[in-house]
């Protein structure tokens, strides 16, 4: 944001709208994790009946969601 | 004022609540066809919107006067700012009327929020946000579906370069993502922002109120400082309205600019 000459937009972006909006699109990112992965676990234990899976996949989707984020925005 | 503060009169204090959003105009509390004052509010602003900009683009000259200036500067900010950067130099001109119209309108809506007499944020009404929400959420993927075909949006989801035992979690995890959590986020943060900031302006304007009227000297030290800091979080409101807009238009250009890159 301060940087005094506009950058031009081939760069990757870095400090400028798009950084910002991809920031502002992790929350989906996140919650898309949780939902889908908690929610397969969830239904796991009901089928099994077991109490646990919920947590592991609650663990699993959060630990996706951020490895995607790094994948997609951290490397390139 | 709400009938709240009448209530409270000497009886103790009412704080608010989401019944506060409620204000139904013309129609009855239990008819689906009231007229409340947020509809009239989003018209009022559609008016405004297109009286400010007809009057700004009416006498266009090279030096621009006051309006224009301001005109342009709205419309150089979507363009440049906004659409340029994130759907690419080469699609993004048949989109900028989209996200001018989304910018404008949330802002004036939001802004409505702190302006004296009307005071009242539109999109704190859930509706709102959602109907905003439907067109970006159907204008991103039909985009990306015409662009793309079926296979090949679903294909897209996925950045290429990952490790293959991985791919079919993160294709669920971008399906999720994309068709799911996508609008729900969109729209709650519009709303919730707006929903929050106006509770907040209540407690500490209506607690000032109450204070200061109804309660001992004690009471109305505490009360002359509610009522400063509601004057700041005033302030503190016109900066979160002012990025809430500019927020959802920079989700709406980042979905549309995603839908139409080429991963490969």
């Amino acid at each position: 944001m301060s940087t005094p000459a506009r950058k031009p937009p081939s760069d990757d972006g870095r400090d400028g709208p798009l950084e910002e909006a991809r920031a502002w699109g992790i929350t989906s990112y996140l919650l898309a994790g949780l939902l889908t992965f908690g929610g397969i676990g969830l239904l796991l234990d009901r089928w099994l009946g077991t109490t646990w899976l919920v947590l592991v996949g609650l663990l699993v989707g959060v630990g996706l969601a951020f490895y995607l984020i790094w994948f997609r925005y951290g490397t390139r | 004022m709400s009938p709240l503060v009448l209530a409270a009169g000497g009886e103790g204090f009412t704080p608010p609540g989401p019944e506060d959003f409620w204000w139904p105009i013309v129609g009855s509390n239990t008819s689906n066809w009231t007229l409340t004052r947020p509809a009239v509010m989003v018209l009022l602003s559609v008016v405004l919107i297109g009286w400010f900009f007809l009057a700004a683009t009416k006498r266009r000259s090279l030096v621009p006067g006051k309006l224009q200036f301001v005109g342009e500067g709205i419309y150089g900010f979507i363009r440049e700012g906004i659409g340029r950067d994130l759907i690419g130099s080469k699609d993004f001109r048949r989109f900028l009327p989209l996200l001018f119209t989304q910018f404008t309108l949330i802002l004036v809506n939001n802004v409505f929020g702190i302006i004296p007499f009307v005071q009242f944020p539109t999109m704190s009404r859930i509706g709102f946000p959602i109907g905003l929400t439907i067109i970006t959420y159907l204008v991103f993927h039909a985009v990306g579906l015409r662009k793309k075909g079926v296979v090949g949006y679903l294909k897209d989801l996925v950045p290429p370069g990952l490790p293959s035992w991985i791919v079919p979690f993160i294709f669920l995890l971008e399906f999720v993502d994309k068709f799911i959590t996508r609008p729900i986020t969109l729209s709650l943060r519009l709303f919730a922002n707006m929903f929050a900031g106006h509770l907040l302006l209540l407690v500490f304007i209506l607690g000032a109120e109450h204070m200061i009227l109804d309660l001992g000297p004690g009471f109305k030290v505490v009360g002359l400082l509610s009522a400063v800091l509601a004057v700041v979080m005033t302030f503190f409101e016109l900066l979160v309205e002012v990025l809430q807009a500019y927020i959802f238009t920079l989700l709406t250009a980042l979905y549309i600019g995603g839908a139409l890159a080429e991963e490969h």
